[in-house]
């Protein structure tokens, strides 16, 4: 084999290594494609528990949390206290905690808050447009939007209490800043 | 022009006027599009499967989000669009070939060129030649020759 030859496939086998290492070191919960740095789409859909309408518009200039439910989702009842405690903790605050139901029924959905106690609002996306302008993969999946309106960080999968928390925090410092 | 000529001619002019008529840019019906752009969408919660093919309820969303947008008149291209600026380049089961995905597509023609090369370049090598030896040498191995012999 050739000199040229020999370096070419030492470039060939660190790059590889390069790319590997820093696939690994990725969080597979924190995918940045899609949505994520981008403005967060707009949506009115009907509310979960009443004959009113949740609007992303409503809550401009505050940080949303967007959670993506839906009461057949295991994972979903799993994050379900962390979404509590930050709903506790947040209440009346720049902050808003929404969720959305999807793929699911209205009344399976209000049976499951009902039954979990879950008070903040709940919208329900019937046809399921509103995951898809997001980039939903399937339940659960959280959006962290700024106070400016663009989507700052999103989680795949069952989110925990410190997760929620650090991405509130970012948020609301940022937005102080 | 002979008879024979002139039905000639009016056969070759029958004849494209048929292929003609049979290349004419088809009416594609709205169900044909939705299926076509549905085919080049991936289920993002399937393994491999197009929007088209899996049963998923995923899937189901988003052929009718396609058929929602075909009906209000927007393009094959706007439609897709509204997919990659949800999901990225990877939501299409070809992505753009100047992408990060479409990258993918050009590693096996670069290590096929990169092996090319190095058949090339050893083609081109020069055959090994038996080297010259002197008459000094010569003598001593016809010595060492005839020595083994019995």
């Amino acid at each position: 084999m050739t000199r040229i030859a020999r370096y070419a496939a030492v470039v060939l086998i660190l790059g590889l290594a390069v790319t590997l290492t820093l696939a690994f070191r990725r969080d597979p919960h924190d995918i940045k494609t899609g949505t994520v740095g981008k403005p967060a789409p707009a949506f009115t859909l009907p509310s979960l528990t009443d004959a009113s309408t949740v609007s992303l518009d409503a809550y401009k200039g505050k940080i949303v949390v967007l959670n993506f439910w839906s009461s057949w989702c295991v994972p979903c009842k799993e994050e379900n206290p962390a979404l509590v405690d930050a709903w506790e903790r947040y209440r009346g605050t720049d902050v808003v905690l929404i969720g959305i139901v999807f793929q699911d029924t209205a009344d399976a959905a209000r049976d499951y808050t009902a039954r979990l106690g879950n008070t903040w609002p709940s919208a329900v996306d019937d046809d399921g447009h509103v995951a898809l302008g997001y980039g939903v993969f399937g339940p659960p999946e959280t959006y962290f939007i700024g106070a400016d309106g663009v989507i700052a960080g999103r989680h795949i999968g069952p989110i925990d209490e410190q997760t929620l928390l650090t991405g509130i925090e970012t948020l609301r410092k940022a937005a102080r800043q | 022009m002979t008879a024979r000529r002139l039905a000639l001619l009016g056969a070759a002019v029958v004849m494209a006027a048929a292929l003609a008529w049979a290349a004419r840019p088809q009416p594609v019906s709205a169900a044909d599009r939705v299926d076509r752009i549905a085919a080049e969408l991936r289920c993002p919660v399937c393994q491999g499967l197009s929007v088209a093919d899996s049963p998923s309820e995923t899937a189901r969303s988003m052929r009718a989000l396609v058929a929602q947008r075909v009906a209000e008149g927007r393009t094959d291209d706007e439609i897709r669009a509204e997919f990659v600026r949800s999901y990225g380049d990877w939501i299409l089961l070809s992505p753009p070939l100047l992408s990060p995905n479409g990258l993918v597509w050009l590693a096996p023609l670069a290590a096929i060129a990169f092996g090319a090369w190095l058949a090339w370049r050893r083609a081109r090598a020069p055959a090994l030649m038996p080297a010259e030896i002197s008459p000094a040498e010569r003598a001593e191995l016809e010595a060492l020759v005839a020595a083994d012999e019995p």
